[in-house]
Formats: C-alpha cells, structure tokens, sequence
C-alpha cells in the first residue's frame, strides 16, 4: 500500500450517513434474449454468472438487507472528530505516526463484530436474502400465467411478500404465532406467502390483492420472525431463550437446521492434472437456471478436445471454436496463445487437426459437430418443433445452450463463448507446458458454500412452477366450457386445488430430501434435527458445515487441513472416523456472503480503465504488462495498470462505493485480476494496515469499548474490511501487531478467532497435541448442563439436564462471547493427579461420595411421549377414559378418574398406565358412536420408576394430542462418564466415602481422583494449566483466563499460589485417609472443569436370562430396548472354534438360541415330518434330529429357489 | 381411587385421624399454558383456554400422596 492518500473526506460522508449496503445503483437489468430457438438459458438462483438471468428486479426492492446502518448516535460526533483527525490534510500520516504504540484491546472489535454478525447470521442472511430478493426475482421470471385455450385470458403476478407467522384461525385479537407454541403442539412456525396479482376478467383487467398461495416456514430470528429485535423480557415472555441463536425452522414441532453445504465453486475454470494418463483438463461446471452441466477441455496426444455430454465424441478444440464463428486460424491461436512461442508450439499440433479434418468454414465445423451430438440432445432440442433439424442446427442449438452455458449467447453472438472457450484451453496449454498451472480443488477460494436461502429458493421456484401449471390446468378447464357460470375469477381460482408450495416446504424440510426433478437435483440429508443435547451442541450445528464428497472415497485430499482455511474454518472441530474432515465447523469471526449485483462492478471496472473485452483482439490480450480482469469468473475486458486497478478498486470499496463483501486480487501467475460479487464465499474481517501501522487505533478502540460506536462505523470508515480467502492470498497479513512491517497490509483481529465455537471452550488449547482438541470438540457436545433459559418449559423427546451446573473457573473469551458461562455445562471439581486403589486403571475414575451426595454430576432426564389422538375415516376417534372395572388396581393409582390421565407429581413404576386410552373397535363402519372401544393404555415400560414432570394437553394440527413429559433425577454412578476440557474421558470406577479420600492440610479432600497416567501419552499440558490457574483462581477469588494464544500465564499463577502459601507448582501435601500418614509424595491438586457426558450406565445396563425370540429366525431378539440377547459373535465363535469347545459352541449357537426338533429322510436328505418324508413317500428312513431353526430356514428357502439341499446323515461317535 | 384408600386405611390401623385426601372433582381444571388461567374441560371438549384462547394446557399437580412405601415394596 501506498502513503497514505488522505482521501478526501471519507469520513465525513460516511459520518453523514451514506451506508455503504444501500449505494450501489437501482438493480434494473437487462432482460437479454436467448439464444434463438434455444432454451433460454438462465442462471440458477445462489450461482453467479455474467447473465443474472432472472427477470429484472423493480427499483424499488431495495438491495441489500442485510446491514442496517447502525442507529447509535451519540457517539457519531466523536466518531467523526476521530476521522479528521486520522485522515484531516494537515496532520495525516504524522498523527499517524506518533498514534499509539499497541491496540492492545483490538480483540474488542470481535465482541462487536458478534453483535452485528453473530455465530448464525449467515444463515440469516442467507434466509433474509431469499425472502427479501430472490423470491421477487423468481416471481418475476414466473410472472405470467396465460391459458392455451383462450390466450386473452392471463393472469400476472404484480408482487409478492412474506407475512409473519400467525395463528389459522383468524378471529383471534392475539394472532402471533410464537416457535415456543409450534414446538409444543407439533406445528410449522411458517408465515403466509402473499402475491399481488392481475387478470383478465370479462370485459376490464381486475387486480386483487394479497392472495395468499401457500405457507413458508420461518428461519428463528430472521427479518420475518417474531423473535427478532425483541430484548429479553419480550422473550421471555413469548418462551424464548434470549441465548438461542436461531438459524434454524421449526416443522411439525421439531426443530431443523439446513446445515452449509459445501460445493466446489460453479462457472470457474478448475484446471486438473492425472500424470499417469498424461492429460490437462480444464472443467466448468455451468449452472444456470435450469440445468448444471460440465464442460471440459482436455488433452489427448498433446492434442485439446472439447469434452461435453452432448456430444458423442471428442471435439477438437479448433472445430468447436470455428463453428462459434471464429474461423481464422490466426485469430484462434492469438486467442489462445497470444504471441508466446512456447503456446503457439504446443497448439500447432490441434490446429494441424482441424485441417486433416477438412473443416475449415464455419459450416463445415458446424456440419462435422452435427454428426456428432449425442442422440438424446438431437432428440431434446429437435422434439419440441415437430420437424426435422438439420444438423447444422443441432449443432448451433448444443453449442449455444449446452456448452458453457453460463456464458449467454445473444442473438447468436457467440464471441463472448468463443471467448472463453479459448480462455480455458489457454489454461490447459499454461498446465501442460508448466504442472505447476493446476489448480487445487481443495483450496478454500475454490469453494461455495450453500446455505439455507438458496436451497429454499430452488425449492420455491419448483413448487412455485408446479403451482403455475397446475393454475394454468385449472384455468383452461374453466375456460373450455363454453357456458361459464360466473365470471373469471382467478383470486377464487388460485384458492382452490392443493397446496403445493406449502406441503412442499414441509415435506423438503422435515425429511431433508431435496428432489427437485426440474432442476436435477436429488439430495438426501439435507437437514438434520437441531441436536440439544447441550447449548453448545445446538451452537455447533449451526456452524457446521458438510461436504459433498461421499464418504467412502479413499482420498486423503478433501479430509486433509488446508492451510487457506486459516481464520475461516475451525481446526480442530471435525468429527473423528468417517466423516472426518469432511464435516467443518466455521471459525468464529466467518461470514458467509450473499449475493451482490454485478452490474455496478461492470461500471467500475470500466470507470477504472478496463478496456472491454469484445473490442480487443487476441493479440492485445496476451500482451506482456496487460492483466486480464475477470469478473465472476467471465472476462470483461484488460488492464495495463494492474497494480493501479485493483488499489483504486480497493478504495473505493473501503470508502463503501461498492459491497464491503466484493472481491479483488490478481492472479500472477494467470496475469488476472480476479473480481468476485458471488455468494457463497467465506470472508472475515481484517484490520487494514497502512504505512507499516495498523488503521485501528487506541482511541477508536475507545469509542467503541464506550458503546459509541459500533463494527459498522469501523467498516465503513475503512479502518477495517473482509476479505475472502482469494484476496487474503493476495494479502500480506500480520498476525500481531508487533509483527508488522512495511510491506503489511492487514492486521489480525485476534487470533484465537480461528477456532470456532466449540474448540473455543477449551483452555489452553495452544498447550494441548491436537487431536485431544478435536476428541474434546466432540466431547464437549455430549455433556449435560442448561440448555437454555427455557429448557424446563420445554417438551423434548429427550432432555438431559444438570441439577448444579457451574461456570468454569478457567474461562477463554470465547466462552463469554457465546454465553456458555450463562449456560454451562459441567462442575469445576477438586481433582487430586495420583493414584488410589485399583479402580484407577484405564482412565477410570474416583469420585468422593460425599461429592455426589451434595450433588456432583447430579442431573435430570426428561423424556417426552406423544400421545396423538387419532380420528378415523367414519369420524370415530380415540378418547381417553377412566376404566370400570379397573383391571389392574396397582398400575391406574395415579390415573385420574376425570380424564384417565396422571398427573403430574406422580410416581411411576415399570407397567404402570400413564394415559388410559381407549380407542374405537370399529373405525370403518358407517358411523361412529355404535360402536365400542377397545383399551389401548400407554404404559411405563422401563424398570426404573419415574415421575411425571408435565402433562400437556393440546389441539394440533390433526386432532388434539398429549404429550406427557416424564422426569428422572439421576446421581452418579459407577460406569458413568466424565471427562475434562482437554479430550480426557473417564469413567466412575469407584465411589469412596469422604472418609477415605485424602485430604491436605486445610482439610481440603477431592471431588476427583485421576490417574497420573493419563498425562505422559496424551500430552494436556493445557490441563495441568487448568489446573493451576483454576487453584489461582480460587485462591485470588476471581475466574482466570485460558483463551488459546494468550489467557492467564503460568508465572503469574505460580505467584499467586505463593502469595497464598502454596507451593508455587499447584502441588500439595496430602494425606492418606485410609491409614492417616501422610503421602510419600506431593500431589498435583486443584479444580478442573469436568463434564458430565450423556452416557449414563443406567441407559445402557442390560442382561436377560431368556427372553423374546425374533418371529422369522427364532433367534433371541437383538439390542435393549427388545430385551434382546448378548450375542456371541463370530470372533467370540472363532475362539472358541481354536480351542476346541464343542459342547459350548453346541449350547451357545444352537441349543440356547434357536434349536429346532425336525425329521429327516435319512433315503433322499430331506425334511420330513410326521414321521413321513413327502419324497419317497414313506416313513422308512426317517430320524428325528436337532438343527438349528435357523438351518431349517435356508434349507427351505434353498427349496424355494429351486435348489435342493441335502442331509446325509452319519452316526455320532 | 377408593381402592387405594382402602389399601392405605388397612396398611396403617392407628389412631391417627384418617387424612382427608381430596376427592379429585369430576371435571379436572387444566392451566393455560400463556396466561395461567384455569379451564374445566372434559375430554371431549375442545382444548382451549377460556380466558386467552391459548391452545396449550396443562395438567394441575396432583393430589394424591406419593407413598414412598410403594415405590419400595415394589
């Protein structure tokens, strides 16, 4: 970067109040024509492409939503002040110079990035986004539905909005419908979608109003939700948790996230290597409104083809470009390869093809490729006409639709294609000339992210299709009658019929399949239950971030740590086994962006000098000292002052000229500049370094720790931008400020904002190997603590939830950025590093009995169960009902006489009945009442006794429904789990009365004993700092920090403990209760954080002496909750097989699970029975024997497949 | 319910005066889950607060006297 400019007043007018979201020009577009006959071919919603192909927005819709400027202004006038003086004319860089040393409170600005942006805003965002633009612009490119019987009848969508949730029933005064509600009574949190429409009535047009077409589910806490902009009272009064991100949809009474999927970027040039085959391909993925398709251009024999689905074989390269018009040789090959020698060489060879090929017109080329295209595309494009194309055509018609179809072809100008063919075959030339030229598909900047909004809008326009045609179905049968009864009333019209849209939002989300056959998409799994196990868990689920890769894929490459995802994607939060590194988590100060309109980079991109494209020839394009500029991955034209261009171009995106998420940087090797509007790119804020001292300093620092102003002013002011991971690449950045020097051009904000959310509750993560950081990430989701404020009005399936949670005494920032101190999960227990009798072993455990009798890792179940009462086709529905006579007194002690319910308070033991139900014999007959009721009880099948917490009664969405939410308080016992911050799990090995625990000179005794063990192999040295700064704290009576990268030091703790008369290594003299001597050693003691994780003994105790047998196999049924049996499996088998055990493996595999008493023919081999085999057709040979029922089985299904098996008997010894 | 008085009468014959366990009434009144009011309703009813119009109700806390003895005999 340059000397500092001053330029000229930016803060002053930022001050004055230009936002920099609502400044770029009205969005009107061009509405371009397809291609001639072709398809029009359109880009897809969330992909971005030179032609937006939607219809064009009005004015009016405003842009961007998604910052607000923001409303603090007392502050305003200082903030201005601030900005004279940093950029005023006369002082400039000096104040800059003798500005203060060190920002040292700069982590600030995250706090107050978190307030605007928060964990989850990019789903927000992203949700905000569709329902704010995209679904207008979807509108707008279905806006006509017009009758094919009658064209002068239409109608047309004028507008469309999202109201908020609301109550159905519509005579209610407090109509807002609240998530807390839905999740209590099984329903959608979904707002009423509202369209504007005209149509031609008899004689005039008529317009109608607000004519609702279907029901969208709403994202929690986005623009349309009633949660949103409310302050903890207004939440809590509508039974919110103020700690609850949101993000997520609540459908059917469960809570659903659509979590970031991540793609490899769309219509950009990936060129790929295979050294073994010895090729070069670049691909394109060219996704357009409606369809993907890949395009290659790859070698063979040092030759470069184009490879596309449509046609049959490979097309060399100079055949494809010629029939696009470009019919010279010269000018392809100054495309290409410009004046390079070195590429000119390496296409002599393609162009010589063309030639053998005798094509050297542009029909000829077109007339070869006809022969070409693959049957089904003939088929495709020619189908629709009825009449026969020449090939000539079909080949226009694949090439201008199919191939690169992102790029549009207007009017048949395919220069703009020709254009980028020749782009992506120069790539492949640069890779195969230099290997280095590849690029790499697991690089950051080469990957989008898709997010909830996008995935919604496709939906949307599906089913908003599907609704149009079957409109237009409906349209046409009334207008078929030649006698109408009324007049055309298309409001009336678009009442009737199913609900597509709605049905197809719940079905989408609540299943997770996205099938989409318009648009060729089949995905499964898209959406996952928002887990709640813990508050962090539901924290972590909206951050994560799935792959598309499968699973089973041997590749290291996808799962490996990639050094771009520095700052953007969490390093240690990935599961462990199949999915790791497959499955990310985002770092804490991501965000995700959406898209930006284009046409005004155009303008800019011109303003600054660039010269356009399509007035250059190739020659000038490969010029040495010109830069191409590429904007969304379409070239628009060159630069000859590269440098110049993109720092201007930085400029004014700081000074807020365009979106602060547009970006630029060059690509040296490629000679491009490199200009990026799209969504989906990960980006993260920076502070902006100039002239060797970082923009931000103490004073504005200040401000902001005031509450004066908040991240907007800083970004808006230039003090602090984002960059996505492209642009970082072009970045020098310092990780501290002592680091900088003059070349710097960012500065971190901090750096523990690596992490994410999750990895960002361990402390001292820095001290710790690795993987106990990532074995703790996935630990940390599995402990029981508060849930959320709500977390007792809630009805879950299942709940798990501590008595006396604990905040941590060692804390790191981002345990108070994400309210985890407010929502804890774990106790800060008193550990002793040393060992105590036997039952230490294998990370086991020793807790102090006292310890838990004052509540220790005491916690509560609540399990829910849905009792919905089913109505039946004759209107007889299921009822609950006291029992005369009762049938068995013990198991209805609790029942009510009124209802047939319990009721809260109650006990319940294993059989008894909770809910009496009764439900109708006869639900098929003519009428209802007749009829008796059958008893169907719901009863308590688990031996150990509960209490009820809740019973809840409620009228659903079909019929009404109970749900009864049943409590168990649990304390700990021997098999529970534990585990500290640091990835260290245990379980309780034995529990042992205070008396016998050891204890130090103040009489301090544990609540923990752990196994010194644990620590050579597993290396937590960030454990034992726990430790130690949490003895400090208890000592200093404060909480002591172990943020990674920095928290508390070890020197000062160390002081600490002296200053209080312990030693200053956190070890202490003990003393043995059992024998009363003191210890032969000192003892490394203090308070560690442990968690509870939800694995409880209790759930997973299980034996059976016999029991249930499975019908089809006769085999004792498999897991605990079918009372199954323990299985002796075939390792267990193959032991015993090697050491001889017969009789065991007898009793074991047949005679205690399915032995079976058949006969068999001793004559032919086959079952008998009766003492008859069917065979021979007598008894002679028949004996009786024992195989197993399972043996039986196959014999029979052998014999059904027309195979016979045979027995041959032999005597036993 | 008479039967479980009847059981405890005959476990516990001393003179303590027999407590006077409340008859639970015929019609149970549920609690809106918003505004706190009490509803009766009888099942065939349609679930809804009186007072709010809130679909949400729950059932009052019991009456009846949690034995421990029984959890422990059984």
């Amino acid at each position: 970067m340059p000397p500092a400019r001053a330029p000229p007043k930016r803060a002053t007018a930022a001050a004055a109040g230009s936002s920099s979201s609502s400044a770029p020009a009205p969005r009107t577009r061009a509405v371009k024509a397809g291609p001639s006959g072709g398809p029009d071919v359109k880009p897809r919603i969330g992909t971005s492409s030179a032609a937006k192909g939607k219809a064009p927005l009005r004015p009016s819709i405003t842009v961007s939503t998604t910052d607000k400027k923001p409303e603090i202004n007392k502050g305003e006038e200082e903030w201005a002040e601030l900005m004279r003086q940093t950029y005023g004319s006369q002082k400039g860089a000096d104040w800059y110079a003798k500005g203060v040393k060190s920002v040292e409170d700069k982590w600030e600005l995250l706090p107050a990035f978190l307030k605007v942006k928060g964990l989850v805003k990019q789903h927000l965002d992203s949700f905000n986004y569709f329902v704010n633009v995209d679904i207008k612009a979807i509108l707008a490119a279905n806006s006509h539905v017009i009758s094919d019987i009658n064209p002068y009848y239409y109608i047309r969508y004028l507008d469309i909005r999202v109201g908020q949730p609301a109550r159905h029933d519509t005579n209610q005064v407090a109509n807002v419908l609240t998530p807390m509600e839905c999740r209590l009574t099984d329903s959608t949190y979904s707002a009423p979608i509202f369209v504007d429409i005209e149509y031609q009535g008899e004689e005039k047009k008529n317009r109608q109003r607000g004519v609702q077409i279907g029901m969208l589910p709403v994202m929690l806490r986005s623009d349309l939700c009633h949660l949103k902009n409310k302050n903890e009272q207004e939440l809590a009064r509508m039974g919110e948790c103020p700690m609850d991100p949101g993000g997520y949809f609540v459908v059917k009474g469960t809570e659903k996230v659509i979590l970031v999927q991540e793609q490899l970027s769309k219509n950009r040039i990936i060129v790929m290597r295979d050294p073994k085959k010895d090729e070069t391909t670049a691909e394109v993925t060219s996704s357009t409104h409606d369809r993907v398709v890949k395009t290659y251009v790859t070698t063979k024999n040092k030759r470069l083809y184009l490879r596309h689905n449509s046609f049959k074989e490979y097309i060399p390269i100079v055949i494809a470009l010629k029939a696009m018009g470009i019919t010279s040789d010269k000018e392809i090959l100054q495309l290409i390869c410009g004046s390079d020698e070195r590429y000119q060489e390496a296409f002599g060879v393609s162009l010589e093809e063309a030639a053998k090929e005798k094509t050297f017109t542009r029909r000829q080329a077109l007339e070869w490729i006809g022969a070409r295209v693959s049957p089904n595309q003939a088929k495709d494009d020619g189908g629709s006409y009825g009449q026969k194309l020449t090939p000539v055509d079909i080949a226009q018609q694949a090439l201008a639709a199919m191939v690169l179809g992102h790029v549009p072809v207007r009017n048949m100008n395919f220069r703009p294609k020709c254009i980028y063919l020749a782009t992506m075959s120069r790539r492949v030339l640069m890779a195969m000339i230099d290997e280095h030229m590849v690029d790499d598909r697991d690089y950051v900047g080469n990957k989008r992210l898709e997010l909830a909004g996008q995935l919604l809008s496709l939906l949307f326009e599906d089913s908003f299709k599907t609704f149009n045609s079957e409109l237009k179905r409906r349209m046409d049968k009334i207008l078929e009658k030649k006698q109408r009864a009324g007049p055309f009333d298309a409001g009336s019209l678009i009442r009737q019929g199913g609900d597509p849209i709605t049905s197809a939002f719940v079905r989408s989300i609540s299943t997770g399949n996205w099938s989409l056959k318009r648009f060729h998409v089949e995905r499964a799994g898209v959406t996952h239950v928002l887990s709640r196990l813990s508050f962090i868990a539901a924290l972590g689920m909206m951050t994560r971030i799935s792959s598309q890769f499968e699973k089973t894929r041997k590749v290291s490459g996808p799962r490996a740590l990639q050094p771009s995802q520095w700052g953007m994607l969490c390093p240690s939060d990935t599961p462990e086994g199949e999915a790791c590194g497959l499955v990310k988590n985002l770092a804490l100060m991501t965000h995700i962006t959406t898209d930006v309109p284009e046409e005004p980079l155009l303008k800019i991109a011109f303003l600054l000098g660039v010269e356009d494209i399509s007035l250059l020839t190739g020659n000038e394009l490969y010029r040495p000292g010109v830069h191409l500029v590429q904007v969304n991955g379409t070239l628009i034209g060159v630069t000859h002052l590269a440098k110049k261009f993109v720092r201007t171009f930085r400029k004014l995106r700081r000074a807020g000229r365009t979106s602060e998420f547009v970006s630029i940087y060059i690509n040296h090797h490629q000679r491009t500049i490199y200009i990026a509007s799209d969504g989906g790119r990960i980006c993260r804020p920076m502070i902006i370094v100039e002239n060797g001292k970082s923009r931000v300093t103490s004073q504005h620092m200040k401000l902001l720790k005031e509450g004066k102003v908040t991240f907007d002013h800083f970004l808006r002011s230039g003090l602090v931008e984002y960059l996505d991971v492209n642009e970082e690449n072009d970045s020098f950045i310092a990780c501290y400020e002592s680091e900088i020097v003059k070349e710097t051009t960012h500065l971190e904000i901090e750096p523990f904002t690596i992490l994410g959310a999750v990895a960002g509750l361990i402390p001292y993560p820095h001290h710790n190997q690795s993987p106990r950081n990532t074995y703790q990430c996935a630990m940390g989701k599995q402990a029981i603590g508060a849930i959320a404020y709500n977390q007792l009005n809630r009805i879950d399936t299942l709940l798990y939830l501590m008595t006396y949670p604990q905040q941590p005494m060692v804390k790191t920032k981002t345990i108070e950025l994400v309210g985890y101190n407010k929502l804890p999960a774990g106790q800060n227990a008193t550990v002793a590093v040393m060992s105590y009798s036997g039952y230490d072993i294998e990370d086991a455990l020793i807790l102090n009995r006292a310890s838990v009798d004052r509540g220790f890792g005491r916690c509560h179940v609540l399990k829910k169960q849905t009792i919905p009462m089913r109505t039946f086709a004759n209107g007889s529905h299921e009822r609950t009902a006291y029992p005369d006579p009762l049938p068995r007194p013990d198991a209805y002690a609790f029942i009510d006489r009124a209802d047939g319910m319990t009721a809260p308070g109650a006990t319940i033991n294993q059989f008894d009945v909770m809910i009496h139900r009764e439900t109708p014999i006869d639900t098929r007959g003519p009428s209802a009442d007749g009829g008796g009721y059958k008893p169907s009880p719901i009863t308590h099948k688990l031996p150990e006794p509960i209490q009820i917490d809740k019973v809840m009664i409620t009228e659903g969405e079909d019929g009404s429904l109970i749900k009864i939410l049943t409590r168990q308080t649990r304390r700990p016992e021997l098999g529970d789990k534990f585990s500290s911050r640091h990835g260290q799990k245990g379980v309780c090995g034995l529990i042992v009365p205070q008396a016998d625990m050891p204890f130090n000179d103040q009489g301090i005794v544990p609540d923990i004993i752990m196994n010194p063990h644990g620590f050579p192999s597993r290396m937590t040295v960030g454990k034992m700092i726990e430790l130690l700064s949490g003895k400090a704290g208890v000592l200093a009576g404060k909480l002591q920090y172990g943020t990674a990268f920095g928290g508390s030091k070890v020197v000062d703790m160390s002081q600490i403990l002296i200053e209080n008369g312990f030693s200053y290594a956190g070890k202490d003299m003990l003393t043995s209760g059992i024998t009363g001597q003191p210890m032969e050693a000192y003892v490394y003691f203090g308070p560690i954080y442990y968690q509870k994780l939800k694995h409880m003994v209790m759930d997973k105790m299980h034996a059976r002496p016999t029991g249930p047998r499975a019908n089809l196999t006769r085999q004792p049924t498999e897991g605990r909750s079918k009372d199954g049996g323990l299985r002796l499996g075939e390792m267990e088998r193959d032991c015993l097989i090697g050491y001889g055990a017969t009789q065991l493996l007898l009793e074991r595999l047949m005679v205690s699970s399915d032995a079976f008493e058949t006969q068999v023919c001793e004559t032919c081999g086959m079952l008998g029975y009766n003492n008859w085999c069917p065979k021979c057709k007598s008894g002679k040979g028949v004996i009786g024997l024992t195989i197993p029922y399972a043996a039986k089985l196959l014999i029979q299904e052998l014999m059904g497949m027309n195979i016979m098996p045979k027995l041959c008997m032999e005597d036993t010894v | 319910m008479s039967q479980q008085a009847d059981r405890y009468s005959q476990q516990n014959p001393n003179p303590m005066p027999a407590r006077n366990i409340p008859k639970p009434p015929e019609t149970i009144e549920y609690i809106c889950g918003d505004c706190g009011a009490k509803t009766a309703m009888k099942t065939s009813e349609l679930i809804r607060c009186r007072e709010c119009g809130h679909r949400v109700m729950y059932k009052p806390r019991t009456t009846r006297i949690v034995s421990l003895h029984r959890a422990a005999m059984d």
